[in-house]
């Protein structure tokens, strides 16, 4: 988690959305992602999908199945993963999922949706969640991005920082 | 910023209705488009028991509604209207009131069988002068949100309703005229080569093509990828990265697969260009308020994805975060996320909402897999 921790700040110091995850797979980390939005100008390129592709490029290399890795990968995120990365872990059958803060917004890990406890016969298979684990410094690093980027309160993201919308696990 | 509900009057003139009748005449089309609609639009209308009771003496009218407002003030039914003409001209009363829900009453002893009024005003204390035998009703739980709910609501009670007419137009199947029709399946259809060609290479049978509306031209297009290196390349995130790269950004290598391609991004020439895309507000918030004029376009704002099947929650999620106007599908599937499990597009707590219809091309997208 501490890696997945000093992973986000480089997301801070690069503008991006404070995020980071490592993906770990029998004591070896395998992938590593902070968000890079808007580096590259896609949306969809959030902290796990980042992570994923190191996995598969390891995969690759060693001439491994992504199926049997990913079954035996755990991922560490320093915020809930959202709706579209939980799904995206179902599809690969990633076992289990260690997260910091909850993600009001988008949280797709019981926030907003629950997408590893829902019945979805061909989105893969469902997964574990363990959130709370260091959730203050997670909603902090959160907060000082979008006041960084919102200095008159009218920044699109705003209203994600304030305490009531990331709120933290207890 | 666009306005969502156009006042009758103006919104009436936008489109001239004898050219509309003259394009309709040439129209064949195998396919019909249904919108996505959110559950509440899409919803049964829920109805509550109530009492009502005539009113035999017109002139007490507005007196009694004082009366009863004040004893039962049905605060969370402000779409129904408290009193209406009597149905049965023959009646000798020209009005009925509605006077409580079953539920206002704490005794469960009136709630079955006749009432009479010293039931539904056990406290004695209302004057009910003009007022005739209760009886009992059904009204409508909620504000009707489509033309077809407040049909059905209102053979119950009257209710309030503010009609969207492109909801109404939409679910007649009259939103788009031919030439709108012929050019979504021009799209649709170059979706569904692209799937065949994906198919050729060992994938799901997926296509996928965006298209910028206001200048009706194809922004990318992606096939499914998820069988080659990265099994998370669906069409729809094929597509959403193409339409990246065109924009100088992009995180996947698609090289090896040609068919897969972007134009590069165009700045948007002025107000005008916005203009005269047609806004398609069928969700309650402005979905173009974020288009900024002589700029680049930011990810796929305003942008509209044809896609042959309807996509998994990854793929419907992507499209949130990437700020898509509209999405057509062809048809569904067994886990989507657009109609079938989820509907994530009109999810009020997420940010950003697009419109979906469904049914392009039906019938080739079905062949498809």
């Amino acid at each position: 988690m501490e890696q997945a921790f000093s992973t986000a700040k480089g997301a801070l110091e690069n503008g991006e959305v404070p995020v980071g995850c490592l993906m770990v797979y029998h004591n070896e980390v395998l992938g590593r992602g902070r968000n890079e939005v808007n580096e590259t100008k896609n949306a969809t390129r959030h902290a796990e999908m980042v992570a994923v592709g190191h996995v598969l490029e390891w995969c690759r290399q060693k001439g491994r199945r992504w199926q049997e890795v990913f079954k035996d990968t755990v991922l560490y995120v320093t915020v809930e993963p959202c709706i579209m990365c939980a799904a995206a872990l179902r599809l690969l059958n990633i076992p289990l999922v260690v997260y910091a803060c909850r993600n009001e917004r988008f949280g797709g890990c019981g926030s907003v949706l629950n997408i590893p406890a829902d019945d979805l016969q061909h989105t893969g298979a469902p997964f574990q969640c363990i959130g709370g684990h260091r959730a203050e410094e997670a909603v902090d690093l959160l907060k000082t991005f979008y006041k960084a980027e919102n200095p008159n309160g009218t920044f699109a993201f705003s209203n994600t920082a304030p305490k009531s919308k990331v709120r933290r696990k207890e | 910023m666009l306005n969502c509900f156009p006042d009758p009057d103006v919104g009436g003139s936008m489109e001239p209705p004898c050219k509309k009748r003259k394009t309709e005449a040439f129209g064949t089309f195998t396919w019909e488009l249904m919108p996505v609609l959110s559950d509440e639009r899409s919803g049964e209308v829920e109805l509550l028991e109530a009492y009502a009771a005539p009113i035999i003496n017109k002139k007490q009218t507005s007196a009694l509604v004082k009366r009863l407002a004040e004893v039962y003030p049905l605060s969370n039914l402000p779409h129904i209207k408290r009193v209406r003409p009597c149905k049965d001209k023959k009646s000798d009363h020209p009005l009925e009131i509605i006077i409580c829900l079953h539920s206002d009453l704490n005794s469960t002893d009136a709630l079955n069988g006749k009432v009479s009024l010293s039931d539904l005003f056990p406290e004695g204390n209302v004057d009910v002068t003009g007022l005739g035998d209760p009886f009992q009703v059904k009204i409508p739980a909620e504000q009707p949100l489509t033309r077809l709910q407040f049909e059905i609501a209102s053979q119950h009670w009257p209710t309030s309703f503010h009609e969207n007419k492109q909801v109404t137009e939409a679910l007649r199947g009259q939103l788009f005229n031919i030439e709108e029709k012929a050019k979504m399946q021009t799209f649709m259809e170059k979706a569904i080569e692209v799937a065949k060609v994906g198919k050729g290479l060992g994938m799901e049978p997926v296509g996928a093509v965006m298209v910028n509306p206001a200048s009706d031209r194809i922004i990318a297009v992606g096939h499914d990828c998820r069988n080659g290196p990265n099994p998370l390349l669906h069409a729809v995130m094929v597509c959403i990265d193409q339409v990246a790269y065109g924009q100088g950004g992009g995180a996947f290598n698609h090289d090896k697969y040609p068919q897969c391609y972007f134009r590069s991004a165009e700045p948007f020439l002025g107000d005008d260009v916005v203009s005269t895309a047609k806004p398609l507000l069928l969700s309650d918030d402005h979905i173009l308020k974020g288009t900024v004029t002589n700029r680049l376009p930011y990810i796929c704002t305003g942008y509209d994805l044809y896609v042959t099947r309807e996509p998994c929650v990854m793929c419907a999620m992507a499209l949130v975060h990437s700020r898509i106007h509209r999405v057509f599908y062809g048809t569904s599937s067994p886990d989507g996320a657009l109609g079938t499990k989820y509907k994530i597009h009109t999810r009020k707590d997420l940010n950003h909402h697009y419109v979906v219809f469904k049914g392009l091309m039906e019938k080739e997208c079905q062949l498809l897999s």
